[in-house]
Order: C-alpha cells, then structure tokens, then sequence
C-alpha cells in the first residue's frame, strides 16, 4: 500500500515537469481541434500523431496521445453545441440538448457544463484507473502461454462483436487481421511467410502505418467522396462560459451516475463513448426532476452526456494496459503506441515498469484539468476551426499520413503499406466491415500465434493443453460471452437507461 | 434483413484473399503452415458463414441492390480525381522530394476542391511549417530529398 502510494506521489512529480506540462497542453489543444472538426475522429488523431511520439520519453508519448484521446471526445461538443453537428459520434447525445440551449443564446452555459461534466467524468475515471489497473494486471500474472492465446482470441470476439452491424462481418474483419498478421518472419523458425521478396516485410506488416492508413488515410478518402458543402455558421454567442453555483449543484448528481455509467461501458472492451453518451443522457433525463425540459435545451442533458463519455476514457484504459484488450478503436491506437515504445500491456507495467505507468496516470489525472482550462478558455475559437471545410482538411491530413508513416523507419515502403491499408480501410468502411478488428488483429495475432505454438510445443502437439487451466477455461467462457456481447450490451443499455443505443439515435434523429 | 448484392463484392474478395494466401502457404515449410492455415481457414470459414447468412435473408426477405446505400451522394469525379492527384503526389515524391512535392499536391488539391486562394497559401505554407518544425528539427526526420535536388 505505502509502496502504491510512493509511486503515486512519484508519478505526479514526475508527470509535472515542464515537458510533460507542455506536451499535456499540446496534447489536448490538438484533441480538441481534432473533436470538433466534424470530419476527423479521436482514433485518427491518435493515429496521426503516432510518429510524432517515438523519440519522446514513453511516458511522455503517452501523455501526449492520453491527452490527444480526451482533447478530442471533448472537443466533439464544441461543434454539437454550436453547429449541431458532433465532432465525435461520442458527442451525438450533446447536440441533442446543447443546440437547443444555443438557440436560446445560452451558448456559453452548455460549452460551460459539457466543459465542466466532461472534467469531472475523466477525473473521477482516475479513480477506478488507479485501484482496478493494478488488480487486473494481478490477474494476468497466472496467464501462461495457452491463456495468451484465448485472450487474444477474446479481444476480437468481444470488439468484432460490438463495433460492427454484423457479427460475422466484424469477426471476418478480425480472421482478416490474422491473416494479415501472419506476413512477415515465423516468429518460431524464421522462415520466410508471405514476404513476396520484400526484406522490410521481415518484421510484419508495420502496425503504425496500418493504424495510419486503416484510421486516418480511408477518411481522407472517405471526405472526397462526399460533396464539399460550406459548414453551418458557428452560433455567435455573447453569454460568459461559466455555471452558476446553484447549477453546479443541478447537474452534480448527474455527473456522478453518468461517470459510473461511462467507468462501466469503457472497462467492457468493446463498449465506447459513443454507446456511453446515450446511456448517460437518458439515464439523466429518468432522473431528472425536470424531464419537460429535455429536448428544449436541458442543461441536465447535456451533463449526462459529456460526463459519461468522458468517463469512458479512464475506464477503457483499464483493460487495454492491463490485459492488452483495447475496448474500443481509439484505446487499439494507443495501445500501438505502447508496443511501439517497446512495452507490453500486462504485469510488467505495474512491475518493472511502474515509474512510468504511475506517471502516465498521474498525467491523465492532469489532461483533465488542462483539458478544463484550455476547454473555458478556448471555446471561441475552437468554434471557429470547427467550421474549417473538408476541402482543405484532405490534402492537409493526407500529408501527414504520408510523413506520419514515412517517419517511422525513414522508408518509403512504409507510405505505401499506409496507403494500401488507407484503400483497404476505405473500402473495408464502406462495406459495414471493421478496421478497428483488423487493427486488433494485427496487435493480437503475434501474441496468440506465439501464445498457441508455444503451448503445442510444450505439450508436443497435445491440443488438450489449450483448456487445460481454469483460467483457460474462463477465458473460452468469456469468448462465447464476446461474440454474444451484442445482445448482452442491448439488455445492459436497457437495463441501466430504459433503453437501447439505437433506440434512443433513432430518438435523436426524430 | 434484404440481402445485399454488393455484399456479394465482400464474399468475393475474402474468399480470393483465401485462395491468395492458401496457395502460398503450400510453399511453406510444413511447420511454419500451421498457423496461416488456422486463419485462412477461419477466414473462409467465416465468410462461408456470412454466405449462408445472405442466402436466407435472401429466401426471407428477397434480394436489394444496396449500391445506392453504399454509394449515396459518391462525387464520382471528386473522388477519383483526388486518389489520382495522391497517387502522382507519392511518384512526384521520389523525384521532386518531400516539400516541392507536397507544395504542387497540395496547391493542385485545394485549387481543384474550390478553396480560396489566400486560404490555399495559408494551409500550404502552415502544414509545411508543421512538418519542418515537427519532424524535421523536432523529430530529426530526413524526409525524401527527391532526385532532382
């Protein structure tokens, strides 16, 4: 416990120098900028900014993407509360009651209260960060090589299942992850697999630069596809971004039902803050005492919404660092990000690597209140780039694609596996298939191929050896919970809100 | 649910990526197939699964065309006008180098997507500001010189 504690206060001491603070401030301004342009998403962000974090200390690469990842599902509101249209899907919920509240010129109230919710949703996320990581990450110290192939195997079921229209589709998403997976060297004998004579291929398809051409490059293509139409006018708004004390208080239990909501839906991989905005706005408005107000401008509403998907990011971390299980297409991103810097979600970043996993903590316990001063403070002219048009935004993320990707080992092959999977990705989006599977697949596969043969090997080819262990045979259990996870995340949103993510978009739409 | 004739595109596509990655997984050494075997034989598996699946909505439901839905509002012209402009701008890359080349894409590009041009010259001069000060002098990245330079 006093241990716990040291690294703590280690981490925080660490977390405020001056390159942390400054990276912090980088990190969430760009987020927001990112959130709120209609065009671009969290993950792509992540994913763009990749690169930019390999020379960096790893735990101050990770501040910079954890900051990035709350910058942009803030950053969302802006452009739902002003334009009513949300940055993020995350901030969909927002722009039902936040618009409302601007066409009733109290603009600067709702940026106020999503800026407020959405502060105190990821600070409170800290918490269950901080006390469930370390249990879990326990867990994962009993896992042997057989476990590491079921666990990988369940991380797809469970994000092919919930990210996708169709079941099957998201889990053919992930079979073709593997598939793709398995180019490069075998990692047991060296022999040559799907190489096709390109020595860079040795080492596998780069992960970086498919996150890049999966997320960032198919969304450039997805922009030209679409006609260039001039963004709606940023509401202009004269009323002070702030909250009166007596509205603090309003919205204070909203806030704290919608952080366990959004804590929950992000520590069940593959539930994200797009599911959580819904379940945290209507959750609010069963509990509100002025229910006549929703969907008339309900401050309450708005609260509901931002607390809870911004509770999602600390929560979604959890078993992305503990059991390399990303919930959600943004935590795969940063999860890239923590293999590049050579670390291996798991134990080990609660052992060996202690130092610097308390000190990414206590940085995102800081990007919250960065992201609150920045938020107030900002508000005005993050409505402004919110208006910026896809026209210019193509050519301007398609170059940093290209150096994103080609920054990685200063190789141009590297630009064009990017750009393959940016087709592929394309492609894959416009058929209801699921990039943020292959991704998965692509982090995962190595880990159960090596997890599967290592367990054949040592049971010399005795398959029996694959459910040999309780722990094996959770594991199974928890697959076939996974692929079902659908149906399981319908009767939760019901459970908890009174009814279901479609449901209420449908709601939203009307 | 109808099912969709395009999806017939996506069985086609993964069931060629299977007959792809088989072939050359003969080729192997026999205990380096075992791996690649088990997820080619997922992947068709899978996919013959979704085929079954299309199948009975078919007989169900009947059949639906699902390119309008795919393709809704598609700028024919914008689109294929923009991967040929990033194609040319990767080939343009390896002779003019990184800067000139993303100058001339870029100018091109916004021109052609209709953007004004002082906003042209602001978003032209400000992302290559970005990358020289970012990868550059931040990173340390020698970015492609180009061989005409």
């Amino acid at each position: 416990m006093f241990e716990t504690l040291q690294l703590m206060a280690a981490g925080f001491a660490n977390a405020l120098l001056p390159m942390n603070l400054l990276m912090m401030i980088f990190g969430v301004t760009l987020g927001i900028i990112i959130g709120c342009l209609p065009g671009l998403s969290a993950a792509m962000g992540v994913a763009l900014m990749l690169p930019l974090t390999f020379t960096m200390e790893p735990e101050t690469g990770l501040i910079v993407l954890g900051a990035i990842y709350c910058g942009a599902i803030f950053g969302g509101s802006i452009s739902a509360i002003l334009i009513h249209t949300p940055g993020t899907p995350a901030s969909a919920a927002t722009a039902i009651e936040g618009y409302q509240m601007t066409l009733q010129g109290k603009a600067g109230k709702a940026l106020a209260t999503a800026c407020w919710s959405s502060f105190w949703g990821g600070l409170l996320s800290c918490i269950s960060l901080y006390f469930f990581a370390p249990l879990l990450a326990q867990l994962a110290l009993k896992f042997m090589s057989a476990e590491y192939f079921w666990l990988s195997l369940f991380g797809l079921t469970v994000i092919a299942g919930v990210a996708s229209k169709s079941l099957i589709k998201g889990l053919m998403s992930g079979a073709l992850g593997l598939l793709i997976s398995t180019i490069g060297l075998d990692p047991i004998t060296g022999t040559q697999r799907f190489m096709f004579g390109h020595a860079f291929l040795a080492e596998g398809v780069n992960v970086t630069c498919a996150l890049i051409g999966l997320f960032s490059m198919s969304q450039v293509f997805i922009l030209a596809e679409k006609k260039i139409v001039e963004r709606a006018k940023a509401a202009k708004f004269t009323d002070k971004i702030a909250l009166t004390k007596e509205e603090r208080k309003m919205i204070r239990p909203t806030i704290i039902r919608s952080w366990l909501i959004g804590n929950i839906v992000g520590i069940l991989p593959g539930a994200g803050a797009s599911i959580a905005c819904f379940m945290g706005y209507n959750n609010a408005k069963s509990f509100s005492k002025n229910k006549e107000q929703f969907g008339k401008g309900a401050i309450e509403g708005v609260a509901g919404s931002e607390a809870a998907n911004n509770a999602v990011t600390g929560g979604s971390l959890i078993p992305t660092l503990t059991l390399g299980i990303p919930g959600e297409s943004v935590t795969a991103v940063l999860m890239g990000g923590l293999i590049i810097q050579g670390l291996q979600p798991g134990p080990e970043l609660f052992t060996t690597h202690a130092g610097m996993t308390y000190t990414f903590f206590a940085g995102f316990v800081l990007v919250q209140f960065a992201m609150l001063a920045i938020g107030m403070l900002g508000c005005r002219a993050f409505a402004q780039i919110s208006r910026l048009s896809d026209a210019i935004l193509i050519p301007c993320v398609t170059v940093l694609c290209v150096v994103g990707s080609y920054a990685i080992h200063r190789n141009f092959n590297d630009v064009i596996v990017m750009f393959i999977f940016g087709l592929l990705g394309y492609a894959m989006r416009k058929f209801d298939l699921n990039t943020a599977a292959v991704v998965l697949a692509l982090i995962l596969g190595p880990i159960g191929e090596k997890g599967l043969r290592n367990a054949l090997r040592a049971s010399q080819g005795d398959l029996s050896v694959l459910v040999g262990s309780p722990v094996c045979l959770v594991l199974i259990a928890l697959c076939i919970v996974g692929i079902f996870s659908p149906l399981l995340m319908n009767m939760f949103e019901k459970k908890v809100s009174g009814t279901t993510l479609a449901d209420a978009e449908a709601e939203a739409e009307a | 649910m109808k099912m969709k004739k395009t999806d017939i595109g996506v069985v086609v596509f993964m069931y060629a990526i299977c007959a792809f990655f088989y072939v050359h997984m003969l080729q192997l050494q026999a205990n380096s197939q075992t791996y690649p075997r088990f997820t080619i034989v997922l992947l068709f598996g899978l996919t013959t699964l979704y085929l079954l699946q299309m199948l009975m909505n078919a007989k169900k439901h009947g059949v639906e065309s699902g390119v309008d839905k795919v393709f809704d509002g598609f700028q024919i012209v914008q689109f294929f006008v923009c991967l040929a402009m990033v194609i040319v701008y990767l080939l343009l890359m390896k002779f003019l180098g990184f800067f000139v080349a993303t100058i001339v894409f870029m100018l091109a590009a916004l021109t052609f997507l209709g953007v004004p041009k002082v906003h042209t010259l602001i978003a032209v001069v400000a992302i290559n500001l970005l990358v020289y000060f970012a990868f550059v002098q931040f990173l340390g990245v020698k970015l492609p010189a180009g061989l005409l330079f």
